[in-house]
């Protein structure tokens, strides 16, 4: 290749030819022969290469043409051994990969802000920082009149609607929020107007209604005419004022909700009921903070306007709160185990990425140790310590980048694939995780890191070479065995670290494991579940009723039905609680509450049809009705809590209005609202108690499920075509969505723990062989004095198996420790069950004796003679 | 090799070469002859060792080169001084005199 340092290089080998030439012809001049003149000469002169290097170390840009050629022997040496260098970029990539594709989804989850104007002045009212951060709406507006801290407070809620427009109903997700939402908000419209002050001003002020952009795309084609157009929300006419601009989807993360509606339009919330009372707390809460209003300011005037708030009501505001958190995860509800665990497997993913470079450095280092002669011959020839040293990083850099540039690849795939994916939920949701190119750049510096890290390490040994020792011990160092080495340590940390990514993981599959197979307190197996919501089509409560009964007996006529029911949720579904108080309480005020029961109104034959048992009393009837005196069935956990015996029957609670309520059966315990809660009590009020519109179908087949949700829909349609069917389909699809945080933990945590297994197989594979191969002859020297083979595999491998002991205890240690991170994500995660711990031995154990059996046999086939007489 | 000779060798040998340049152009082969005549062989300079010092000048800009034929026959790289170069010998050489006048001072007192 002809370069610019091509010349130099020449000329700087002419010169020095002439000198010598020069100096050899005065020799033969003074009678020697050519041979000896020559031989003189190059005595007199020196080491010419040595002064060739020299002098290019005097060049300016000497550094250029040599990094060049550092380049271009690396890539030959990478392809010489590509084995190697393919191992080494496929866990260079894997590892960059897993931190790459973790930062996307953090990048997309916590870091990217709302794209509002001044995200961060947009907050969450929330009881405290964890909790589900809902309240009623006197709350909500007491401090949004009586504030100087926020420019705008606002109230939402989000819910189905039937939006029917040109003849079709759809169900469509959409907020229903109080008048200054677009204010704390503050985007502009896309088309027409958002909603107003005015819009809200009191129940039934306003029919408008706001598309967002996706839904006026999707719904509504594109038409720029589209202001000014009816429609019908849940039967109610509908004037659409505006589209919201391009890419706002609300402040939750996720949620992709196709309307904004006014929430004092009371066809669509019982607004009458809930702008006075304090008990149901059902409203998010979004605030835009003033400008140069801190939050600790904005927090001590919320304390103030809480505490005035608990004097004015005290039976009902006992507990009053209001904290600021930052919006996007339900609060702090979601957000704080959903950052948590990001951190963790942030976290895990960086060890993943450590211990492949310390494997890698070991590796290059335990190369660079067979290389001692080849190094020590270049340094004796003139070449310089830094050049040897730059050559091994130029190495290191070329294979991390490669590892990068693979990593960029895999990241980019596994993100797009997460981007396109339908979430199994009836919730409008979409993971905008896709990719963004700042992700290249962050791929780029962890590989230029990890190739630092990595390429640091054989430098010591590069340093510490005498080339006289080493060309004459052939390599072998005489301390080789006898002092703890860097590489022991690091052998001992990688297998510490792998040893923490395989503990998580065998944890979270044992608590998937545990979650499958958990008593759920109903059967879900060959039920299907239909949800809808009959004010959608223009039902009240009452009317409802009639459809409902009228639904369950033509359902329970068809033949493959082996039992059905309905109520106004199934479990995991929009369920609710309730305080309950035992039969003595005078005072209904929080504090005074005997236990918070989950609440579900159920019809008659609804515990059969989701196979919960009854195990004692009767089940809810129709004759249970609003006439009748109150009844409820409960759980064996509330009968527990509230009168801590095992039978209830004929006995009597009350409930938050101090109504009295007996017990008329008791069923067995089940899970409600997630599968990792505690035990909860529940309670089930007959549903003509309780009449409501929204409604679960709960129908158990005989055989199969596969075809029971299309004939349900049938069913429906048949008796009225305008319902809008929510979402019809197995129970077991519907119920997956709450597996779903531990699957994802599980299949995460068992790349992670599949991976670590990898690289501790391999580094440990690397160092014992290499133990092996530097020890041979004084292996083959102990066997030719009569050692046996478990003499031998002692002395060449003892402290390998030392050093992976010590590595697992310490990492099964940190990973017990870790996993009490887990716990908030995976039930019953515990990294100290037995069964955990004695598969992580094991899983050690095994994964030592593999990688240490092939040096192990080549320790004990040394054939001294060979040996000996080889060296 | 400790600091102290290396530098005393180093800052000598770059006079001695200013020093022997300054008449002529000359290729590396005659700095070396030339320093052996002149100092009566008593300076014996390892020959290889002129060259990272010559690169080294150059690229200060004290020397240039150019390719010429040389005596003997083949080409060869002949050095001579800049202005810059002539200017550096005159301070080196005043302050080489002054040192060495120092140390003779001491020996002598």
């Amino acid at each position: 290749m002809r370069l610019p340092w091509n010349g130099m290089e020449a000329a700087l080998k002419r010169e020095i030819a002439h000198h010598l030439e020069a100096l050899t012809a005065e020799h033969e001049r003074r009678g020697h022969s050519r041979e000896e003149a020559v031989r003189m000469a190059n005595r007199e002169f020196g080491g010419s290469e040595q002064v060739k290097e020299m002098c290019r170390d005097e060049r300016r840009w000497a550094w250029m043409p040599g990094i060049w050629q550092d380049v271009v022997f690396a890539i030959r040496q990478i392809r010489r051994s590509p084995g190697f260098a393919v191992t080494a970029v496929v866990t260079l990539a894997l590892g960059i990969a897993a931190n790459v594709i973790v930062f996307g989804v953090l990048q997309a989850l916590i870091l990217r802000p709302l794209d509002v104007p001044h995200p961060e002045r947009v907050m969450t009212l929330s009881p405290s920082s964890r909790a589900y951060p809902v309240f009623a709406y006197p709350e909500v507006r007491d401090v949004r009149d009586n504030n100087t801290v926020f420019s705008a407070v606002a109230a939402d809620t989000i819910g189905n609607f039937g939006l029917e427009a040109d003849g079709v109903t759809r169900p469509v997700w959409g907020y229903a929020v109080s008048g200054q939402y677009f204010e704390v908000v503050a985007i502009k419209p896309f088309l027409g107007r958002l909603l107003q002050r005015a819009d809200d001003d009191h129940p039934g002020a306003s029919d408008a209604v706001v598309l967002s952009w996706t839904a006026w795309n999707s719904l509504f084609g594109g038409d720029r005419n589209i202001v000014g157009k009816t429609v019908r929300i849940d039967k109610h006419p509908c004037t659409i004022v505006g589209v919201t601009q391009e890419g706002f989807h609300g402040i939750e993360e996720f949620l992709q909700p196709s309307i904004f509606v006014p929430l004092a339009n009371q066809t669509f919330a019982d607004t009458a009921n809930w702008s006075e009372q304090r008990h149901d707390k059902n409203l998010f809460s979004v605030v835009r903070l003033k400008d140069g209003v801190t939050v600790p300011q904005a927090e001590a005037e919320l304390n103030l306007i809480a505490a005035r708030v608990r004097k004015q009501y005290p039976s009902e505001e006992e507990g009053l709160s209001f904290t600021l958190v930052r919006p996007g995860l339900v609060g702090g509800y979601l957000g704080g185990p959903a950052r948590a665990f990001l951190a963790g497997v942030m976290g895990l993913a960086g060890i993943v990425l450590l211990a492949a470079c310390v494997n890698l450095g070991s590796l290059f280092a335990a190369r660079t140790a067979d290389c001692t002669r080849e190094i020590a011959i270049r340094l004796a020839i003139g070449s310089s310590r830094w050049r040897v040293v730059r050559q091994v990083l130029v190495e290191a850099f070329l294979i991390s980048i490669l590892g990068g540039i693979c990593a960029c690849g895999l990241a980019w795939i596994a993100l797009t694939g997460l981007a396109s994916w339908n979430f199994p939920s009836d919730y409008p949701i979409k993971f905008a995780v896709l990719p963004d190119p700042s992700l290249i750049l962050i791929a780029l510096l962890i590989s230029v890191l990890a190739g630092l890290l990595f390429g640091v390490m054989p430098l010591g040994q590069i340093f510490k070479t005498d080339p006289n020792d080493a060309i004459k011990s052939g390599g072998i160092q005489t301390s080789a065995g006898r002092r703890w080495a860097l590489r022991d340590i690091l052998l001992a940390g990688q297998i510490a670290l792998c040893c923490v990514t395989i503990t998580a993981a065998l944890v979270s599959l044992r608590g998937l494991g545990k979650t499958m197979t958990m008593d759920l307190g109903i059967q879900p197996r060959n039920v299907v579940v239909t949800k809808f919501d009959l004010s959608q089509a223009g039902y009240s409560a009452q009317t409802g009723e009639q459809f409902q009964r009228r639904l369950l007996e033509r359902v329970s006529q068809l033949a493959s039905v082996e039992a059905a029911g309905y109520a106004n949720t199934p479990p995991f579904g929009d369920v609710s609680t309730t305080a309950v108080f035992t039969q003595q309480t005078i005072e209904f005020k929080p504090s005074n509450k005997a236990l918070t029961a989950f609440l579900f109104d159920v019809s008659p034959g609804y515990f059969r049809a989701a196979g919960t048992p009854l195990i004692e009393g009767r089940d809810i009837r129709f004759s249970d009705t609003a006439t009748t005196p109150a009844v409820a069935v409960v759980n064996r956990e509330f009968v527990r809590h509230l009168f801590h015996s095992e039978h209830a029957v004929g006995r009597q609670f009350k409930n938050h209005l101090g109504q009295a309520i007996e017990i008329v059966g008791m069923v067995a315990d089940g899970r409600y609202l997630s599968v990792s809660e505690d035990q909860h009590g529940a309670a089930f009020y007959p549903i003509l108690q309780h009449p409501t519109p929204t409604t679960a179908l709960v129908v158990r087949a005989r055989g199969s499920a596969d075809e029971m949700a299309a004939e349900i829909r049938g069913v429906v349609r048949d008796l009225d075509r305008s319902v809008p069917i929510r979402d019809s389909s197995t129970w077991n699809h519907q119920l997956a969505m709450n597996f779903f945080p531990s699957r994802v933990a599980t299949v995460a945590l068992g790349m992670f723990g599949a991976f670590g297994l990898l690289l501790s197989i391999a580094g440990t594979f690397g160092l014992a062989s290499y133990t092996v191969s530097k020890r041979m002859r004084e292996l083959s020297i102990r066997v030719a004095l009569g050692a046996e083979a478990k003499e031998i595999v002692a002395a060449s491998l003892g402290r390998m198996l030392v050093l992976l002991g010590s590595g697992a205890v310490v990492g099964m240690v940190l990973g017990a420790a870790a996993s009490q991170l887990l716990s908030a994500i995976v039930y019953q995660a515990s990294a100290l069950d037995p069964v955990v711990l004695g598969a992580v031995a094991l899983t050690m154990v095994i994964t030592g004796a593999l990688s240490v059996a092939g040096p192990v046999r080549r320790a004990l086939r040394v054939d001294p003679a060979m040996l000996l007489r080889e060296q | 090799m400790p600091d102290k000779k290396t530098d005393l060798i180093q800052g000598t040998l770059d006079l001695l070469i200013l020093k022997t340049i300054a008449p002529e152009a000359i290729h590396g082969y005659g700095i070396a002859q030339r320093i052996l005549l002149t100092s009566k062989e008593i300076l014996q300079v390892q020959q290889g060792s002129l060259y990272p010092a010559l690169h080294r000048l150059e690229r200060k800009g004290l020397l240039k080169s150019e390719w010429q034929e040389s005596g003997s026959g083949p080409m060869a790289k002949y050095y001579s001084l800049t202005a810059a170069g002539r200017k550096s010998l005159q301070e080196e050489k005043a302050q080489w005199q002054r040192y060495a006048g120092a140390v003779a001072l001491v020996l002598e007192s």
